[in-house]
């Protein structure tokens, strides 16, 4: 039942969790990256599970999407923890995410979003200034209100990625540096490379935002668009910034690592200069996007910046894509939704389950590639 | 003569007019100022802003460099701790609007090259404008004092510099510290906590080199410093570094200062350097000889001055360890038999040559080439000293080591092209500077062949040395790291954490870049070093925010 040999496009989170999951269970995997603009190399280790306020407003024809995605954050960050004892630690936190809002007006949209997120099982309260205090006493005075999502949490994932190479590499997961140009599937799918061709009996296609133009030719269009970010970060501090911190209506993610360092995110954009090469940095956006953290936190304003950077998301359209392709059942997808990173993990999971012949066929249902059929 | 005092750690310290606090630290034998992550006591290491070892906090506001701010009457200053309390400090005032300056020639480095540079540009008849970080410009070499009159000539002819400078009309800046450079160009500068916008019609990049350590176990003890450190101590503060002083390395540089260490009263017990003795290079001597009778001459000279003073300078002797003993540093070397010796002394001088500070000119694309010999990027640049990107110019140290000589004269040729690019003047015939740059990079060539300056890897037999000083990686876990994830540069980097501290990989980035090299197989000229990003150098948020309402402005 278990194909002997799998190819895995694409080397992120999501390839090297599925090469974990197919190399245990006896699989000769082999993941070929290009070694470029992988998001999660760049990403800053947000476990999301509420509705972000950034999404509903940059993507609201989305936002079904995303709510009926919630269990599914809900399942992914369990996923993390399964991560965390088995392969980590991976410096995983789970005190809960924070949305802040500076008037009534953000306020009472928190408490609409917050009851439909409860209806999907998600955690969340609404605090007021007095209750924030307790728990984020670093917070600016002009803050009066919060929601807490207590499913939300953190890891470092230089320290998850680091960790799950090490476990790939030990289960004898190859890994080559190509990028893919073209698939063919025959007996056989054949993979052609820049530098070489490559051939499995199965492949599993996790290369977030190079999805799309890799399986164009089997009757789907898969929207992955490359979505240029910007992070930044700050030197050591001592500060108990525990939870995941965000805001109702502007785009900022604040958090600390176990380092004492502050990292400052939220989708901000960068410089998009292609998909073959690295983005790079925008002023504008290291401008808005510290300023901001700084007006939420202010004491962080005696801090100093000593990084930043940019790296490539990936967006679709709010959902994940997971599944066989309807015109192959030897290529399965494993394409995160936004906040991939979150996702990652479980989308492995549910992509190797296919290939181990335990397809969760009623949880994966809903994000089967057959919606981009043309 | 001491005239004011300000505390650290609940001693009262005096200081002298024009003192940093490194300095008045120095003077008063206060050599540990932080203690890192990992408890480790740290100290002034390079005393230009660079390495960013010496912080402290003052008046409650951590992550100061202490080699960098001057001394000031009645300055609560508190060694700095690992994780500052973000609770116990202050709520930053309301920045001061940041400045916005559109100058048609911008120049960053007001060393020899940037003030030759401004000279030139002010005459053609464009705005100039020039930004040092230190309070006083006149750079690496001029290093000029800001309450002293010349120690010699060297110094009196960069105070002649600085007052042509001055007087050709172009507006010179001091404490500017550019963090970031964008296209456009667009600079991003903090003045004293201030925000600085510079949106010039040219730019010329004029930001010098720094000191290329010696990574053997121990460097990163209190007490050890690079040789320009114990210089600029000496040249800018008339502060000696210690008692007694042992200066090693490689390079003409250190001979100098040994004779300055010794000038300014400290006991200098040998200098060591790499390289064997020039007279067995007799035709490479002969070679400079030809080419810079005069500066040879003055080698020659501090030779013998060395002889007259008695101290010893050994060749083909390398820095192997330094311990942390009851009454100093205990620093051991080897000879080129492999025998070794000890010195005990209080302050370990090192410089094994230089690397450029091109983050500017990275950061803004400008295309670099290897230089093998020398161990660095070069910057490409045509005969007016412009890049590979159009109205950004470069010149002196930071396109690659030159020596002060030359960066004058790069510094005179590209003030006149940038001005013509802006509209002043014409980048007419700059034949004598031509001819004189010809001559000075001919002296260096073979300058740099008597000394030992290509890069070394630390010794793999001691994998306990530090590599990376901001996140204490030592060499042995850089190579593991190696193992698993040989890639390129960066991702060793995310792999071990190796250049992502405040100095963001200056010391360890090309240490770092070599072993992937060696380990890959790959010639190191495909290897593009640590990415290079804004901020250059760390930034204080509050002065983000500054900088962000003055550009959110409709005016
Ligand atoms: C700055 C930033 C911050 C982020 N922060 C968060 C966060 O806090 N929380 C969160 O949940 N998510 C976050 N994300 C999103 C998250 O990082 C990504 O969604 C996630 O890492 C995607 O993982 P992946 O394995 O699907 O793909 P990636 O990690 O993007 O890897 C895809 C790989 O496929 C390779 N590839 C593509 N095409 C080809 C081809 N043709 N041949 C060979 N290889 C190919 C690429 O080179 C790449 O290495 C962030 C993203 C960015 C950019
Ligand atoms: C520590 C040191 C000591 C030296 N001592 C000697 C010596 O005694 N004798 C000798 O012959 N040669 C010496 N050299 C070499 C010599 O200094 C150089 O060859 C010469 O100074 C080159 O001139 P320059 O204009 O390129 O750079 P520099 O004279 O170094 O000037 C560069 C200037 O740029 C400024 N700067 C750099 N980055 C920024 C930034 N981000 N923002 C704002 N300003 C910035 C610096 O503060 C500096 O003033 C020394 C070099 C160093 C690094
Ligand atoms: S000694 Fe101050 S930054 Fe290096």
């Amino acid at each position: 039942m278990i194909p002997n040999d799998i190819l895995i496009v694409g080397g992120g989170i999501v390839g090297q969790i599925t090469a974990i999951k197919l190399a245990n269970a006896g699989a000769k995997v082999t993941v070929v990256d290009a070694g470029i603009n992988a998001g999660s190399t760049a990403n800053a280790g947000s476990l999301h599970v509420q509705m972000q306020s950034r999404f509903m407003r940059i993507y609201p024809d989305q936002v079904p999407n995303i709510e009926a995605s919630l269990p599914l954050y809900l399942r992914a960050v369990e996923e993390w923890e399964r991560i965390d004892a088995k392969y980590g630690p991976v410096e995983m936190i789970r005190k809960g995410g924070l949305m802040l809002a500076e008037d009534q007006k953000q306020l009472s949209f928190l408490e609409k979003k917050a009851k439909r997120e409860a209806k999907k099982g998600v955690s969340v309260e609404i605090l007021d200034r007095h209750a924030l205090e307790q728990i984020a006493p670093w917070l600016g005075p002009h803050i009066i209100g919060a929601e807490l999502c207590l499913n939300e949490g953190k890891v470092n994932p230089l320290v998850a990625n680091r960790r799950l190479r090490a476990v790939a590499d030990g289960l004898g997961v190859q890994f080559l540096q190509d990028r893919i140009q073209n698939l063919t599937v025959g007996k056989r799918v054949e993979a052609i490379g820049q530098t070489d061709t490559y051939q499995a009996d199965r492949a599993v296609i996790a290369a977030a935002w190079g999805t799309g133009a890799l399986v164009g030719n089997f009757g789907v269009t898969i929207p992955s668009v490359g979505e240029p970010l910007h992070m930044n970060i700050t030197e050591a501090c001592s500060a108990r910034i525990d939870h995941l911190v965000q805001h109702a209506e502007r785009s900022i993610t604040l958090k600390q690592f176990k380092s004492g360092q502050i990292v400052i995110g939220g989708g901000w954009s960068a410089n998009d200069r292609g998909l073959s090469q690295v983005p790079t940095v925008d002023p504008l956006s290291l401008l808005g996007n510290v300023s901001l953290a700084a007006q939420l936190v202010p004491t962080i304003g005696n801090l100093r910046i000593i990084r930043t950077w940019a790296g490539m998301n990936t967006t679709m359209d709010g959902a994940s894509v997971i599944g066989p392709l309807p015109a192959s059942d030897r290529l399965v997808m494993a394409v995160p939704g936004d906040a991939g990173y979150t996702l990652g993990p479980l989308v492995a999971r549910l992509a190797a389950n296919c290939l181990l012949g335990k397809a969760d066929h009623s949880v994966i249902e809903r994000y089967s590639p057959a919606r981009f059929a043309n | 003569m001491t005239t004011d005092r300000f505390n650290f750690a609940g001693k009262s310290i005096g200081f002298r007019e024009g003192q940093s606090i490194a300095a008045a630290l120095t003077e008063a034998g206060q050599r540990v100022l932080r203690q890192s992550a990992k408890g480790e006591n740290r100290g002034m290491f390079c005393g230009m802003g660079v390495c960013q070892d010496c912080l402290i906090t003052i008046d409650g506001l951590p992550n100061q460099r202490a080699c960098m701010t001057p001394a000031a009457f009645g300055l609560e200053i508190e060694p700095q701790i690992a994780f500052p309390q973000l609770n116990q400090m202050p709520v930053p005032p309301t920045a001061t609007p940041a400045q916005i300056l559109e100058p048609d020639v911008a120049i960053i480095g007001g060393g020899a090259g940037g003030l030759s540079a401004a000279i030139a540009a002010r005459k053609a008849g464009s705005s100039v404008l020039v930004m040092d970080e230190r309070k006083v410009a006149g750079g690496q070499y001029y290093k000029q004092s800001a309450s002293h009159p010349p120690l010699d000539a060297q110094q009196a002819e960069g105070a002649t510099l600085l007052k042509h400078a001055q007087e050709s009309g172009a507006e010179i800046m001091g404490s500017v510290e550019i963090w970031g450079a964008f296209d456009g160009p667009l600079f991003l500068a903090d003045v004293g906590g201030a925000a600085l916008v510079v949106r010039p019609k040219t730019a010329i990049i004029a930001t010098g080199a720094y000191e290329r350590p010696r990574m053997v176990p121990g460097w990163t003890l209190p007490g050890v410093m690079t040789t320009g450190a114990a210089q600029t101590l000496w040249r800018s503060y008339r502060t000696t570094p210690g008692k007694r002083v042992v200066v090693c390395g490689s390079g003409p540089l250190n001979v100098q200062v040994a004779l300055e260490l010794a000038q300014g009263g400290s006991q200098v017990v040998m200098v060591a350097e790499t390289a064997s003795a020039p007279w067995q290079h007799p035709w490479i001597s002969l070679k400079a000889i030809t080419a810079d009778p005069g500066l040879v001459f003055k080698g020659i000279g501090m030779m013998r001055e060395l002889k007259r003073q008695s101290i010893p300078l050994r060749h083909q002797t390398s820095l192997h360890t330094i311990e942390q003993v009851e009454d100093g540093l205990r620093a051991t070397f080897k000879t080129a038999s492999g025998s070794e010796f000890s010195e005990t002394v209080d302050v370990i001088c090192m410089n094994d040559g230089f690397e450029p500070q091109n983050e500017v000119l990275r950061l803004l694309g400008a295309s670099m080439t290897y230089d093998g010999a020398m161990g660095h990027l070069r910057c490409d640049r045509d005969r007016r000293m412009e890049t590979s990107i159009s109205n950004l110019f470069a010149v002196g140290d930071c396109a690659g080591l030159g020596g002060a000589p030359a960066a004058r004269d790069e510094g005179t040729i590209a003030g006149r092209a940038a001005a013509a690019r802006a509209g002043f003047g014409s980048a007419q015939d700059s034949y004598p500077e031509d001819r004189s740059l010809a001559r000075h990079r001919n002296f260096q060539n073979y300058l740099w062949k008597l000394h030992d300056v290509r890069p070394k890897l630390p010794d793999t037999s001691a994998p306990e040395t530090i590599v990376c000083r901001c996140e204490e990686i030592t060499l042995g876990e850089i190579l593991d790291g190696l193992e698993t994830s040989p890639g390129h540069a960066g991702s060793l980097k995310r792999a071990t954490r190796v250049g992502m501290g405040r100095c963001q990989g200056r010391y360890c980035g090309p240490v770092a870049t070599r072993l992937v090299a060696q380990i890959t197989g790959k010639p190191i000229e495909d290897l593009s070093h640590f990415a290079p990003r804004a901020p250059i150098k760390p930034i204080a948020i509050s002065s983000i925010l500054a900088a962000q309402e003055a550009l959110d402005d409709p005016e």
